[in-house]
């Protein structure tokens, strides 16, 4: 993405743009609730944008963002007393099940599964859901791109048998 | 049965879309900063007032014994004190820690939660004890000069809010912070777990 010659506005316009779903898509992931997901998403941008001169003309916005995002979404779940796991669970069921879609069923028995999940792993699995280059992940969780090959092959086979011990029942 | 690609491929066929635009996000960036200025600006300015009410009574006020002077002086340090400690907690809200990689992100959370918890606990302690102790000396110069009545009246009141704040308010107010804190420091030390990049087996 050209990040150079444009107005600051515009920039940012551009940038929320081509991350914004994805980062939602994180933060969704992560927390289980759409309402917070938006929440978490929001101070996610205003802290781009705070920030938005200090990145100026560096190669790969997205995983500043993404980085941004997952310690943003860390610091939220310190800050507030999160629910525990069975009733962010029961939460999306309430929220997405009664959406009539056979396909929202699906999306909603997957981000059951991943709640489900340890959060550095719901926050992996996400990017791998959303195509993000194993690179790009090692550098936003911070772990060698060697472990990650390695956990990201656990915590597929891990979502792989919860979603479908999930849909047995 | 569903393989990892029919998984992904259930993702992407997903409407969930974010309720947010980035004008909104703009727009609660406007709405925080002048919110966060005018709170600052109101605390900043209530003080000011105390302060200036304060220098006013000192200077204008016949006080002659050694103790009210000290009373005053420890009242206004406690003022500035709370100005500065303001001054500072708005400016520790920085964001340069969030492009840290999470595990060093996660280290400085937990000593963030540390401060301010030193900050709400001791440091409050002590700040409501040199307030009390002003209250105190202010005292002596008024026994001297006012009624009998007034004079235990103020000493019975300062006295009772001190056993009250100290050996009730306070251990409550303490205890609750503690619990919350440890809460805290257990959730941010299982997160830093999880992103320690260790060597699997």
């Amino acid at each position: 993405m050209k990040i150079t010659g444009l107005s600051k506005e515009a920039l940012f316009k551009e940038i929320f743009q081509a991350n914004s779903k994805k980062i939602y898509h994180l933060c969704y992931g992560y927390t289980g609730d759409d309402d917070t997901a938006n929440d978490l998403m929001q101070e996610t941008f205003m802290k781009v944008w705070q920030n938005l001169d200090k990145f100026r003309n560096q190669a790969l916005i997205s995983t500043w963002i993404y980085r941004i995002a997952v310690n943003t979404c860390l610091s939220y779940l310190r800050v507030e007393k999160r629910q525990p796991k069975d009733e962010l669970t029961d939460n999306i069921i309430e929220t997405k099940g009664e959406e009539i879609s056979d396909k929202n069923e699906q999306v909603a028995s997957l981000y059951k599964c991943i709640a489900q999940l340890e959060e550095n792993e719901r926050i992996i699995i996400t990017m791998v859901l959303d195509e993000v280059p194993y690179t790009e992940i090692a550098t936003i969780s911070g772990i060698s791109e060697g472990n990650l090959r390695v956990k990201i092959h656990r915590i597929k086979q891990k979502l792989t048998e919860l979603y479908n011990k999930n849909e047995r029942f | 049965m569903k393989d990892f690609e029919a998984l992904k491929s259930i993702w992407h066929n997903q409407v969930a879309l974010p309720k947010v635009s980035h004008e909104d996000v703009l727009e609660k960036v406007n709405k925080t900063r002048t919110g966060l200025a005018s709170r600052l600006l109101l605390e900043m300015l209530g003080m000011i007032l105390a302060t200036a009410f304060l220098i006013y009574v000192w200077i204008e006020m016949p006080f002659r014994m050694w103790t009210t002077h000290l009373a005053m002086a420890v009242f206004l340090g406690c003022c500035v004190y709370y100005i500065i400690a303001q001054i500072a907690n708005y400016l520790k809200i920085t964001y340069d820690s969030l492009l840290d990689k999470p595990e060093e992100y996660i280290l400085y959370l937990k000593k963030y939660k540390h401060d301010r918890f030193i900050f709400n606990t001791r440091k409050y302690r002590i700040y409501s004890i040199f307030v009390t102790a002003g209250f105190m000396l202010y005292f002596v110069e008024i026994a001297f000069l006012a009624m009998l009545w007034v004079t235990i009246a103020g000493i019975v009141f300062t006295f009772a809010w001190i056993i009250v704040w100290y050996f009730v308010l306070m251990p409550i107010y303490i205890k609750k912070e503690e619990s919350k804190l440890e809460d805290m420091i257990e959730n941010l030390e299982r997160l830093e777990m999880q992103f320690a990049d260790s060597d699997f087996e």
